[in-house]
């Protein structure tokens, strides 16, 4: 816990916060305002949007612990504001408002239009609005509110911005972070399906006979040596495994647990590991499969051809954007075949995800942007 | 969905941020503007947090005869707001009018989206094209890197676990340069959909021709003269310069490329 202590609508509160509470939360959970509406918590609808240091900010992504001693306004503590009382004479009179989950944040942003852009235009506040959604009113009445008030003559405002304090360099020792041991993972009930993932291959030419590559791909832990990210726990002798795989996409971590079968195919040299898993935190879901095969190719050489189909979905599959996907796919499908050649003629791999790119990073990005695609699709229909 | 349990701590300064970072799980947070939403999808859980957004030496400006050195922590809003001084005229303070919405502005900054290293964000790709290069502290070197030699891939940085940016070094640009930066989006505050700047300095003897968000680190066209002049088109040079965009995406570049190469001419 921390001692949170900050000024709330004019009044000197403490309390205790859990260092990884957002504001909002905070706010709504410990100080009981609960008139700070939270819609996406990803700053991008606008509903939580509060005055920290008199200007608006998102306090679904503001943490609790870096708002120490800051000045707190939300609904609640507008009332003796009169740029607030004329905004809200004029939502009530341009009926800028129906169910009214948007109008904190909204009335948040108008004050900061009024008070910060008193020439704005109707295309200007349009402009400073697109960061706020609303649901009912289709924002006719609500510009139309802000622009009364502007061209009606603004109130000198009781809430001012005040400016950022930084920490003296001389600070308190600050506490040193704790580390956490490894993240954990769960089994999740695999029930995401193949259907729609993406499908990436590359070819590698190996300078080792087929028959010898073959020998080394039917070796299960050798294969996972080869994935960055991947790591076995148990493989049973008809080839099922249970493991986890990590990935890192920037900040962005997700650790899935769960089995894959693994198929092989002597007569043809081709083989197939199917799997799916689940990262128990952020509740998302992983399902690839991954085709080899191999065949001879001129003296003493040897063709690889992988293809690798993934899909995801939960909260991973949502947030990324799709196209960055392809690129990490590509790369992590390459560095996959390349290990894979040097295990063949061997040599040793580094068992690390490479600059915190797992394969498995690539896998989970590439059905990253495909679903992402398909929620864009849905988006515009 | 909520964060994941964590520590957290302020840092005074960069040597204080440096030296809390130490832990491998720890990771920085600036605006918190970005790294938010993924702690919230629990898609990042870090064992601790260092805020940096309050150490007095990251929010500080110096400038000297060549440049402006910028505190990683100067948020969007302050350039926006010319609170700090801008190294170019006034283009720093268009572009950063353009990101998201003035909410996310007042908290964002410029530190954080480098070292985010989004292919779409704004200062990754405007800063690029006028030639910055940012400071990275850690606890027993200081280096200074090209943002052309910073990013390393959508996402991805030279940034190692125990270093942080200290300060983005602006070059200064007078009137005689010309300037555009273009961004497309389908809504006022989205990332770009493409983008593409352009930069003549002819004191400082550079053309720079910057084709970005194309969901890999940004890159600098070579030929640029040969694009000012014509005899490359738009759609040729990024046909050349990212052939892997579908047609959709390689169209909506080339009229970004055109759009800031009218910009410059006008
Ligand atoms: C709704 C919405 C829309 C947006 N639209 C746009 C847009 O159109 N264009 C655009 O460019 N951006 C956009 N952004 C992103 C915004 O600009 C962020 O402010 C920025 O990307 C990150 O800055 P930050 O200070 O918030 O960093 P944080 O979120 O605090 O950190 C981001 C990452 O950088 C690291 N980091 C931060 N500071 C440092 C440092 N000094 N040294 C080393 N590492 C550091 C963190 O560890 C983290 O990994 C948008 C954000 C939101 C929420
Ligand atoms: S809840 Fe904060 S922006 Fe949507
Ligand atoms: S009034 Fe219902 S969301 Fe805006």
């Amino acid at each position: 816990m921390t001692r949170i202590h900050l000024r709330i609508n004019g009044r000197e509160q403490s309390g205790d916060a859990e260092p990884r509470t957002h504001l909002a939360d905070f706010l709504r959970e410990e100080m009981n305002l609960t008139g700070t509406h939270l819609g996406c918590e990803h700053g991008v609808c606008g509903a939580c949007t509060i005055l920290i240091d008199g200007r608006p900010a998102r306090s679904c992504i503001t943490m609790t612990a870096a708002c120490q001693d800051a000045d707190i306004r939300t609904i609640e503590g507008y009332l003796d504001d009169p740029v607030m009382a004329a905004l809200r004479a004029s939502f009530k009179k341009h009926h800028a408002l129906q169910c009214g989950f948007c109008t904190p944040g909204m009335l948040a942003t108008a004050f900061d239009i009024v008070t910060r852009l008193p020439d704005a235009d109707e295309a200007r506040i349009r402009e400073e609005l697109a960061g706020n959604l609303c649901r009912c009113t289709g924002y006719a009445g609500i510009v139309a509110a802000i622009k009364a008030v502007l061209s009606e003559g603004v109130p000198a405002p009781a809430i001012r911005p005040i400016k950022r304090v930084a920490l003296a360099a001389s600070a308190e020792a600050s506490p040193a972070i704790a580390t956490s041991s490894a993240p954990p993972t769960g089994a999740v009930e695999p029930t995401a399906s193949l259907e729609g993932g993406v499908t990436l291959s590359r070819n590698v030419a190996i300078a080792v006979s087929a028959d010898h590559l073959w020998r080394e791909l039917k070796d299960i832990q050798r294969v996972a040596a080869a994935l960055p990210g991947a790591a076995i726990d148990t493989v049973t002798p008809d080839g099922h495994v249970k493991g986890s795989f990590t990935v890192a996409i920037g900040p962005m971590r997700a650790s899935f647990g769960g089995n894959a079968h693994v198929i092989y195919d002597d007569a043809s040299r081709s083989g197939l590991v199917r799997g799916s898993g689940g990262d128990r935190l952020s509740r998302s879901m992983a399902a690839g499969e991954v085709r080899f095969a191999v065949t001879p190719a001129g003296a003493g050489h040897a063709m690889l051809a992988a293809e690798i189909v993934y899909r995801l979905s939960g909260p991973l599959a949502q947030f990324g954007r799709g196209a960055v996907v392809a690129d990490i796919v590509d790369r992590l499908l390459q560095q996959f075949t390349a290990n894979i050649a040097t295990l063949a003629q061997g040599g040793a791999v580094s068992e690390k995800p490479q600059g915190g790119f797992g394969l498995f990073a690539a896998a989970i990005l590439s059905m990253l942007r495909r679903l992402l695609r398909r929620g864009q699709r849905r988006d515009q229909r | 969905m909520k964060a994941a349990s964590l520590s957290y701590a302020a840092a005074a300064s960069a040597t204080d941020a440096v030296r809390m970072l130490s832990s491998p799980e720890a990771k920085v947070i600036a605006g918190g503007q970005s790294l938010g939403p993924i702690l919230n999808l629990r898609l990042a859980r870090p064992s601790g947090l260092v805020d940096v957004s309050r150490a007095a030496d990251l929010r500080a400006v110096t400038e000297t005869p060549d440049a402006v050195h910028y505190g990683a922590a100067v948020t969007h809003a302050e350039m926006e707001d010319g609170v700090v001084p801008d190294a170019t005229p006034g283009w720093m303070q268009t572009v950063a009018r353009r990101i998201a919405y003035r909410a996310v502005r007042n908290r964002g900054t410029i530190g954080g989206s480098l070292a985010h290293a989004d292919p779409a964000a704004d200062w990754v790709n405007a800063l690029t094209a006028l030639d910055a290069s940012v400071v990275l502290t850690r606890s027993d070197a200081e280096r200074t890197v090209k943002l052309e030699q910073f990013f390393t891939g959508p996402f991805a940085t030279v940034l190692a676990a125990d270093e942080i940016i200290a300060r983005v070094i602006v070059p200064r640009r007078t009137l005689q340069a010309r300037w555009a930066y273009w961004k497309f989006c389908r809504k006022t505050g989205e990332f770009a959909k493409a983008s593409a700047a352009v930069l003549l300095d002819p004191a400082r003897n550079q053309t720079r021709i910057l084709l970005g968000a194309i969901e890999r680190p940004p890159v600098l066209l070579p030929d640029a003269e040969a694009i000012m002049t014509g005899s490359i088109t738009p759609a040729r040079a990024v046909a050349c310069a990212a052939p892997e965009l579908d047609a959709a995406s390689a169209a909506m570049h080339a009229a970004a490329l055109t759009r800031a190469l009218a910009m410059v001419a006008a």
